[in-house]
């Protein structure tokens, strides 16, 4: 700084050393600054000045930098002897710190904060952001669910991603009335409305659901299972699932909200680094959806009488011939479109053959 | 303890040899550690060959370096980031005016040219207002998109015109209310000059939203649409230097402080240049990358087969995934830090005004450096690095910027004060367009 803050002056020893800026000119004037009473005393060769306390802005504490005090008008006071200040500014200005500089001021209390940080991130990942999810999806009208599905399915069939079927009428029907048969034997009113597709796939054996109510059979997943009745009726039930409890919807709700968190907390560093959470986000919440789906897919075998044990055999089945297309599809994962709802996809195999297994046992 | 020793006008010369020597030997010694060149050059620096205030009224026409010094800390940020994005995440981001001003507080108090900081006058109330507008604007945007394409275009075009009042504003209210030595910094662009450095990048939208019309059948565009489509994204990629220089031109000639006001001494054609070179780059790490993934990918290929099919398969799948992820990683690690040194050379290196002359040595092996222990160190922290990221990557780069000054500071005086809408502030700072001084 200037020589005033290295050595105090023998006639005003009180107070500390710093530069003065009038706010008009960049000249730095060497002043000492003490409080007498209720007002500040700037003081300098060719400074003086004083001013009531409460019309002064006081710097706030921090371990590094320098300290800016303003007044009223513009001028302010720098002084880069950080340490003297604020022993000055603590001990004869009577100075306190507010609770905000305490906290980052104490490792202690960084260290709670972290800590509530992260308890809050983690409950509001886990089950804040599903909640109002579901909140936010209840007053999105239907129609809107229905042009994302029209647009998705649109979009699948341009891309060549899905062809014309090769099943038979007699096939295509055999299996949408064994589905409707068993859907009728739902308690009335909680069935949403659905549309079943057969599509001849390049994905391997799939069935997935589409927003507003379009369900997706793949030809290969039919052959797979030999055209199972039983097991096209939970598979099905599992994707009407999906379009009972709006998941699509909702995955857009909390994907957009985290990507948006992801993006506050992280984007200035690296777009991509923000987009990590929110790839890892929508897995954890693909799980769950996927789980809730299989609730009711039991919930639909029980009431048509179908064990849900058939369910365990189909993934056996289906993950045999489907091993070398599963590593295939996850390496070219980036270039396809996002199916969150894709049943192939499925992380945790044992754990749903359990859940299914145990389903038919309390069966 | 941040000391001003003002570097004595006669050293200059000695100086400037000197930091020539450094470089020199730093080019030829790649392993040896970036600091190793500034390290000497700061030794000459300290020498105290003048006393510590330099006398009032030197003659104009010499030049002396300011010093540009960081002085702030990872660990002190961390713990004010922390604080802010509890409070923020508490009051439902209603916190974040006061978040940002602890924030800028923090770095300009910290920031000393010359051995005098910034200084941050923004007033969070009036900053909240700017906030709450900003995002209430954004909101409707992302709304309206969710609901029609017709709703969402509007709204993308009413976001599109007061885009550029935005981007003024908010660079008016950064500025005039940012300090040093007490004189409040300016922003003299006009709104005019806002629309007209932007104007490269509404030509190529308004032919897109244009194209809209010509589009009958949406299910099956007609070849002239596509080959229209194709032309317009070419002219885009065309434009997109120019449209980068005028909108730098446009914040680089009109900053100003006192008497003094910013311009920026470089045509569109070194903009064109320096694409070309990020191009040249960017294609060389991808082909390199390629090259070595390729070669990866083969050799666990071949070993796998060697050693039997089935036993391997999954550890050579897991390896060949890690191969490609460092692969991606390293071609996003090259380019973008090559452009950020390169294009802040350029713009600062190439700014100045009546006294002072910048100029800018942001070097590539540095923020390469810098850019891949950050990526490591927050991977492996699971985020909780990033303030410490944040301050290394302002350290450097504001460090690597100096000042040239010719003339007197002592005479630098207030020019009468103009103070911006904070909403502009805001719209700056979602949208992630800052001026980074």
């Amino acid at each position: 700084v200037t020589d005033a803050s290295s050595e105090p002056s023998p006639v005003e020893p009180e107070g500390v050393g710093a530069d003065y800026f009038d706010g008009r000119t960049a000249r730095a004037h060497p002043v000492r600054v003490h409080v007498a009473g209720d007002r500040l005393v700037i003081a300098g060769t060719d400074v003086r000045r004083s001013e009531p306390l409460t019309s002064v802005h006081w710097p706030e504490r921090t371990r590094h930098g320098v300290r800016m005090l303003h007044l009223a008008d513009g001028a302010s006071v720098h002084c880069r002897d950080s340490l003297a200040w604020d022993t000055w500014s603590a001990d004869r200005a009577g100075r306190r710190d507010s609770m905000v500089v305490r906290v980052q001021q104490r490792w202690k209390w960084v260290m709670v904060s972290t800590l509530v940080l992260l308890a809050f991130m983690f409950v509001s990942y886990r089950h804040l952001l599903p909640l109002a999810a579901r909140g936010v999806v209840a007053l999105i009208p239907a129609s809107a669910d229905q042009a994302l599905g029209d647009s998705a399915l649109q979009s699948i069939d341009e891309n060549g991603l899905m062809k014309p079927t090769t099943l038979s009428l007699a096939q295509q029907q055999a299996v949408a009335q064994a589905f409707a048969r068993s859907v009728a034997r739902l308690p009335p009113g909680d069935v949403p409305a659905y549309d079943l597709e057969f599509r001849q796939s390049t994905i391997g054996p799939n069935a997935f659901a589409l927003p507003g109510g379009t369900i997706v059979l793949t030809d290969e997943l039919y052959k797979v299972v030999d055209g199972d009745s039983d097991i096209l009726v939970g598979v099905l039930g599992h994707e009407l699932g999906h379009l009972r409890h709006r998941h699509g919807m909702r995955m857009l709700v909390q994907a957009g909200v985290l990507s948006a968190a992801a993006g506050a907390l992280y984007g200035d560093f690296s777009t991509l680094f923000s987009q990590i959470p929110v790839l890892l986000g929508q897995a954890s919440y693909s799980r769950a959806f996927e789980h809730e789906a299989d609730v009711d897919s039991v919930r639909l075998m029980r009431a048509s009488g179908i064990s849900p044990a058939v369910m365990a055999r189909f993934f056996v089945k289906v993950r045999q011939p489907a091993k070398g297309a599963q590593a295939a599809s996850a390496a070219s994962a980036p270039s396809l479109p996002r199916l969150p709802i894709a049943l192939a996809s499925h992380p945790a195999d044992e754990e749903r053959i359990r859940f299914f297994e145990d389903a038919a046992r309390e069966h | 303890v941040i000391s001003s020793r003002r570097r004595p006008d006669i050293g200059l010369t000695a100086m400037r040899a000197a930091a020539a020597a450094g470089d020199n030997r730093a080019s030829k010694n790649r392993g040896a550690p970036a600091d190793g060149a500034k390290g000497e050059i700061m030794e000459i620096d300290t020498q105290p060959m003048w006393p510590a205030e330099a006398p009032h009224g030197t003659t104009a026409a010499r030049e002396r370096p300011l010093a540009v010094r960081f002085t702030g800390s990872g660990s002190e940020y961390f713990r004010i980031w922390i604080v802010n994005l509890l409070l923020s995440i508490v009051t439902l981001s209603l916190y974040r005016p006061w978040a940002k001003v602890r924030r800028l507080r923090y770095f300009y108090a910290n920031t000393l040219v010359d051995g005098h900081a910034f200084d941050f006058h923004g007033n969070p109330w009036k900053m909240l207002r700017g906030y709450l507008l900003v995002g209430a604007m954004l909101v409707c945007y992302s709304v309206a998109g969710r609901f029609s394409a017709m709703a969402a275009l509007v709204a993308l075009l009413i976001l599109a015109v007061l885009w550029p009042a935005l981007l003024r504003a908010s660079m008016q209210f950064r500025l005039a209310n940012t300090s040093w030595r007490g004189l409040r910094f300016r922003f003299n662009g006009t709104l005019g000059g806002a629309y007209r450095g932007m104007l490269p990048l509404f030509v190529p939208a308004l032919a897109m939203g244009a194209m809209r019309f010509e589009l009958v059948d949406p299910q099956h565009p007609t070849m002239t649409y596509i080959k229209h489509i194709y032309a317009i994204m070419g002219l885009t990629l065309l434009v997109a230097p120019l449209m980068w220089w005028m909108f730098k031109r446009y914040q680089h000639d009109n900053y100003g402080l006192g008497q003094w006001q910013t311009k920026l001494g470089v045509g569109p054609g070194s903009a064109y240049w320096l694409a070309l070179r990020i191009l040249g780059v960017a294609l060389g790490s991808i082909i390199v990358v390629a090259v070595i993934v390729g070669i990866g990918g083969a050799v666990m290929g071949g070993a796998a087969m060697m050693s039997g099919v089935g036993v391997n398969k999954v550890v050579t799948f897991v390896l060949i995934a890690v191969l490609v992820l460092i692969g991606y990683m390293l071609v996003l690690m090259v380019p973008v830090p090559y452009a950020m040194s390169r294009a802040q050379n350029l713009v600062w290196g190439h700014t100045s005004c009546d006294e002072v002359r910048f100029d800018s040595q942001l070097r590539f092996d540095a923020m390469f450096k810098l850019t891949l222990k950050n990526w490591l160190l927050m991977l492996v922290t699971l985020g909780l690095y990033y303030p410490f990221a944040v301050v290394s990557f302002y350290r450097l780069r504001v460090e690597s910027i100096t000042p040239h000054l010719s003339g007197n500071l002592d005479q630098l005086q207030a020019q009468g004060a103009g103070i911006g809408d904070a909403s502009g502030d805001a719209a700056g700072d979602l949208f992630g367009i800052d001026i980074g001084l």
